[in-house]
């Protein structure tokens, strides 16, 4: 049978998103694994992967850069505290895309908090997450490590969630209690009582750790197993801070360290699923170029991902660089985002579950213009 | 409509307790509930509130200020780390207030009879955000939750949303006290001396969306940008605000006649305001410390406003599948009494009281209710049972009535987004918050309840699937957590 990604790759693009049915897989199942971490509040990514080879940054910037960010090619640098990830660069595991966003340029944490996670142009229009929707697609299971579901992989089948409680004098509830409780609720709770059931199968009370360094070491654990879940979403909190948010150290330079720590945690735990991985962040919007008054950055528009995995072939820093001369600048104050988000959320999930982009871009982001940014991540 | 009164008076408070005379004429009772006063705790003499644990603002404040120039002192003494971190923590401690708000928040809504009232201050207090911290605004919280929201429930919401835009803990969630106008002498000579100084848009930005008009209104950037130069000299930092007064205070930026307890109900520093006119949503707004209250004003009164409030209540009390019939009522009450809240709060109960809409509750709604209606001692000074005992322990608080709002998800004092907790269903049924109302179910029963999960079953009006679930459960400890569960008192 003709192998449909490398059909459609042979034909000029044009045509490549027309004309043609779409099927389901478009090859044997790929078996990777995505794990979300959505940095909320809007992470500076002019702070996080400074355009050091830009001499409009520091017009713009007097605080806010690191002293001495690594180097990554003449026009980008990384801030000191990626040091996992920085290594994980060097061994063509990680990539990053710049002047990127999701397309909302309202500057709300949450619409953007709530186009980040739905995938569409319109904030609150479905109550179904992009990834819970590829997840559907692919046929797969996800676990947030949360005490919620968030809203980005609701319209999975099938998702559960990971934050063990720690209630003095409580143990787990027993199974034939759960069975009478589900009984007398409706059938809209069933999964929830499904998946509780299966959590104390699983037994094991004894972990009560739930920062995100913790949360991700269990995420990898889960994910490694054959039967485990396929989708991973932790959250980091606290991006939204708007003074002194720091440049070589601070407040946002330290969620840096902890974010390159989940990263190094991540590949840690995965041990051999790592190569079938890709870990990426999201966030709901970048911060303005200029610092404001209070040594900090308002909400902007463009910012920075960061991905990494071992299904990266070859380390990339992706970016179509709008430039940051006032001139150059979204409504004369943000970072341009060049780069919908979209195509790189699209871009990963098509190398971790092997759907075709036609069919992303189609049914889980329902926008055909996407555009398909695959070889420019993974190498 | 609720015939049942036992579920009506969880559909809009916390519930009878099994002590309780239940009322005859429940119309009688629902007037009894919209005139209660914020105070109405432990009228029997059960879970009477000490009059000691009760803060002022100026005395929350004075009690950070007393506990960080401690903690700087130890920290600059030469003594061991140890001992160091032992004083520290002593002066903490000495100090605390957050945790006796806390305790009071459980004490007042588990013996109170002004659950109606204590309700209405959760949906606001929501409504109008400011997370915790590990920076001291924790100090802070309880005085916007119980003597600003509270105290300011029946009157005009102009007034509420004055208190609350201008109290310490709102000005320094939202970064207002870093905010100071592009053209103030402050960021001048800030700017002088090679430091940054200027506009922040935080409160602004949300003051529109979250706390009147909200994006329906379609304002500008430029219009939040305004609004952002006519709150910029508002609000001192909290975490130094004692210090901050009296170093404004000799710099001659506050007057010399101006009292610490004067200058925290109108913390305005004129040198860091914006001169000059500003225009917000067509209106023009001159400089100086009036401008904020016309604003305040003008969105209190916007329409947009009354249509974003109206909704945001009835899904709180009604449900999230409240019909727009529903909604209109109360929005229309809101244009007619013009923004009344004794009237708002009003309607809202009685719409509330012929809906066939049911609503999820929050964990803490949820569980306070329990508490109250199987007579449990969660919250008790004379057995502890599994309680919490004494408010306090060797002199000093107890953390545990902390911890738990913290392990179900839902504490006002936790650090969080401005935008609130969920109003809806989903985002409180994933496995980890089920596990959680399990688990409080059972700590519950071990705090000594009076009444069984059949007689719960009965009162309430359980259907039968959920009575046979009780009955078919082996021991009355999971009868009872099976009824404490079920989908009835759950939803309401």
């Amino acid at each position: 049978m003709i192998n449909r990604r490398h059909f459609l790759k042979a034909m000029p693009p044009a045509l490549a998103l027309s004309g043609y049915p779409v099927h389901g897989f478009t090859k044997d199942a790929i078996d990777g694994r995505i794990i979300v971490i959505m940095l909320q509040g809007g992470m500076d990514g002019l702070l996080a992967v400074p355009p050091i080879g830009d001499d409009d940054l520091f017009k713009q910037r007097k605080a806010l850069v690191a002293a001495n960010p690594l180097k990554l090619n003449p026009l980008f640098g990384i801030h000191p505290n990626f040091k996992n990830f920085s290594r994980l660069l060097k061994i063509n595991e990680a990539s990053i895309v710049h002047a990127s966003s999701f397309p909302y340029t309202g500057r709300s944490h949450f619409e953007g908090q709530n186009i980040s996670q739905i995938g569409l142009r319109k904030p609150f229009s479905v109550d179904t997450g992009w990834l819970g929707r590829a997840m559907d697609v692919a046929k797969i299971t996800g676990k947030a490590m949360s005490l919620d579901a968030p809203l980005l992989i609701r319209g999975a089948m099938e998702f559960d969630n990971f934050y063990p409680a720690s209630i003095s004098n409580t143990s787990k509830p027993k199974n034939d209690l759960l069975n009478l409780i589900k009984n007398s609720h409706d059938e809209d709770m069933m999964k929830t009582f499904e998946k509780l059931n299966q959590s104390l199968m699983q037994g094991s009370d004894e972990l009560r750790a739930r920062d995100p360094l913790s949360l991700a070491a269990k995420a990898g654990e889960a994910m490694r197993h054959n039967d485990g879940p396929r989708v991973a979403v932790l959250t980091i909190p606290e991006f939204d801070d708007h003074s002194s948010i720091g440049s070589t150290t601070g407040h946002h330079p330290d969620l840096f360290t902890l974010l390159d720590s989940v990263f190094g945690q991540l590949k840690e735990s995965l041990k051999e699923t790592w190569k079938d991985s890709i870990v990426l962040t999201t966030t709901e919007f970048g911060r303005t170029v200029q610092e404001n008054g209070s040594e900090g950055t308002d909400h902007g528009y463009g910012s920075v991902g960061l991905l990494a995995g071992g299904l990266i072939k070859k380390s990339s820093v992706v970016a179509n660089w709008p430039g940051l001369s006032n001139k150059a600048l979204f409504e004369k104050r943000d970072l341009y985002a060049t780069i919908d988000y979209r195509s790189v959320c699209a871009a990963c999930i098509e190398a971790a579950f092997g759907l075709d982009h036609g069919l992303i871009i189609d049914k889980v982001f329902q926008d055909k213009n996407i555009k398909r940014t695959y070889h420019h991540i993974f190498g | 409509m609720y015939e049942n009164k036992f579920q009506w008076a969880r559909k809009i408070g916390f519930g009878f307790r099994p002590k309780d005379i239940i009322p005859e004429n429940i119309d009688q009772w629902n007037k009894e509930q919209l005139n209660s006063d914020n105070q109405d705790i432990g009228l029997n003499g059960e879970g009477v509130w000490p009059e000691s644990y009760n803060f002022s603002l100026e005395e929350r404040l004075n009690r950070l200020h007393t506990f960080m120039t401690k903690k700087e002192k130890y920290e600059s003494d030469k003594i061991a780390p140890d001992e160091k971190n032992k004083l520290v923590r002593i002066a903490r401690d000495e100090n605390r207030v957050h945790l006796y708000d806390v305790y009071k928040y459980w004490n007042n809504a588990i013996y109170g009879r002004n659950t109606f009232h204590q309700r209405l201050v959760h949906f606001w207090a929501n409504h109008f955000t400011v997370g915790g911290s590990n920076n001291f605004r924790n100090y802070i919280i309880g005085d916007l939750i119980y003597n600003t929201i509270g105290e300011n429930l029946d009157g005009p919401f102009t007034d509420l949303l004055q208190k609350v835009t201008l109290h310490p803990g709102m000005l320094d969630y939202l970064d207002n006290v870093f905010s100071s106008g592009e053209n103030s002498n402050f960021t001048k000579t800030m700017r002088e001396e090679g430091k940054t100084a200027g506009l922040n848009d935080n409160l602004s930005r949300e003051l529109l969306e979250l706390h009147t008009v909200s994006t329906a209104k379609e304002y500008s950037e430029k219009d939040i940008k305004n609004v952002a130069k006519i709150l910029a000299g508002w609000g001192l930092i909290v975490s130094n605000y004692t210090r901050e007064f009296n170093q404004e205070k000799s710099n001659g930026n506050i007057k010399k006649n101006i009292r610490f307890e004067d200058f925290i109900k109108k913390p305005y520093l004129k040198d860091r305001s914006e001169p000059g006119k500003k225009n917000v949503l067509g209106k023009s707004f001159s400089s100086g410390p009036g401008s904020i209250y016309k604003l305040i004003k003008m969105l209190a009164e916007d329409d947009h406003t009354a249509q974003h409030l109206s909704r945001k209540l009835a899904i709180h009390f009604i449900g999230e599948n409240v019909s727009k019939q529903e909604i209109n009522e109360i929005y229309q009450t809101w244009k007619a009494s013009n923004g009344d809240l004794a009237e708002v709060h009003r309607i809202t109960l009685e719409v509330s009281q012929k809906t066939n809409v049911k609503k999820f509750l929050w964990p803490t709604t949820w569980m306070f209710q329990c508490v109250r209606l199987s007579g449990a001692k969660f919250i008790s000074d004379k057995n502890r049972n599994n309680g919490f005992g004494e408010i306090q322990n060797n002199g000093l608080p107890k953390y545990e009535p902390l911890g738990i709002l913290d392990e179900i998800g839902h504490n006002f004092w936790s650090s969080r987004q401005p935008d609130g907790y969920s109003e809806k269903k989903q985002d409180w049924v994933s496995t980890e918050h089920f596990d959680r109302r399990i688990r409080i179910a059972s700590r519950i029963y071990g705090a000594n309840p009076s009444m069984s999960g059949e007689e719960i079953a009965e009162i309430y009006g359980f259907s039968d699937r959920t009575k046979m679930s009780i009955s078919t459960a082996k021991t009355s400890k999971d009868k009872f957590i099976v009824a404490l569960c079920s989908p009835e008192l759950m939803e309401v």
